[in-house]
């Protein structure tokens, strides 16, 4: 038998262009796409939410988010994805599928979702007016602060939107989840939306 | 038209898929033709206020129990259908 091993790259990869797009000049959107994470979904079994989230506590020090929120933790991001569910988002197999299974056995059913999801981070003085042509989601600071999250749709695309750590400078950082089959589509619509406001565009292994 | 999501908060439409009539119940296994024919097929028209199942798929993925008037769309009660949220459903 032919030896056979898969291709691992991002669903972005031929979509991504490095570098500057759309208006000159000092760009008003950042966009990077990032690269090799573990995500989990964890969903609670009938009349087990309980159970998982003192398992959740247990294993990350904190209480994993009821309501549409972002918890950081040391090591991971717990992101509210439904009533009684959540992913979460780690590195370097910190918190694998293999790493949680343990945690979780008979509270939750367990779902990897590391290759099937897209992450792109959004910054840059015009993110929010760039969203906005997307999202009906009111992202004003006041409403939609830092650890603030949504399951939500843009262009007609299921999306995990949620406000990560600012920036060091203090600008506003929005993380988005896409379904990889999805992410080009999304990634031209997000492109088409930020072209007049200038565009720098990147990737990172870094989830930060 | 806006759904205010007991999960999520006030959504657009657009996230939102419709289902229909809320009322009808399963009949029983030995209840006979008629009852199961009402259930699979008959559906009552309403000009007023009905109580509607939606879905939320474009948002948490949660079946939602709507009442709203078919008239004026306007939307007066929105709860979780039994099942959203399977853990809260017996144990």
């Amino acid at each position: 038998m032919a030896d056979f091993s898969w291709d691992i790259r991002s669903p972005l990869d031929r979509a991504l262009v490095a570098g500057p797009y759309g208006a000159q000049g000092e760009a008003g959107v950042s966009l990077t796409e990032i690269r090799d994470f573990d995500l989990v979904q964890v969903m609670a079994r009938r009349g087990k939410a309980g159970e998982m989230m003192k398992a959740a506590t247990a294993r990350f020090g904190v209480a994993a988010p009821e309501t549409p929120k972002a918890i950081g933790t040391a090591d991971a991001t717990l992101i509210w994805s439904g009533p009684d569910q959540f992913l979460v988002l780690s590195k370097d197999g910190k918190h694998s599928i293999e790493a949680l299974d343990s945690v979780f056995a008979g509270s939750a059913s367990l779902s990897d979702q590391s290759h099937a999801r897209a992450l792109i981070s959004v910054s840059g003085d015009k993110a929010r007016a760039m969203l906005a042509k997307l999202s009906s989601i009111d992202l004003h600071p006041d409403v939609f602060g830092v650890g603030a999250a949504a399951a939500t749709s843009m262009d007609h695309t299921s999306v995990t939107l949620w406000r990560g750590q600012d920036r060091a400078d203090g600008q506003a950082v929005f993380d988005l989840l896409v379904f990889a089959t999805f992410a080009a589509s999304l990634w031209h619509t997000i492109l088409d939306a930020a072209a007049e406001y200038g565009v720098t565009i990147g990737h990172s292994e870094d989830l930060a | 038209m806006r759904i205010t999501c007991p999960f999520c908060g006030e959504r657009e439409l657009g996230e939102f898929t419709y289902l229909g009539d809320a009322k009808p119940q399963r009949p029983a296994a030995d209840a006979g033709e008629d009852a199961v024919y009402d259930y699979v097929y008959l559906r009552d028209n309403i000009a007023g206020v009905m109580s509607e199942h939606w879905y939320h798929g474009g948002g948490c993925r949660a079946w939602l129990k709507v009442t709203r008037n078919t008239l004026t769309h306007e939307i007066s009660a929105v709860e979780p259908a039994a099942g959203a949220g399977a853990a809260k459903v017996g144990a």
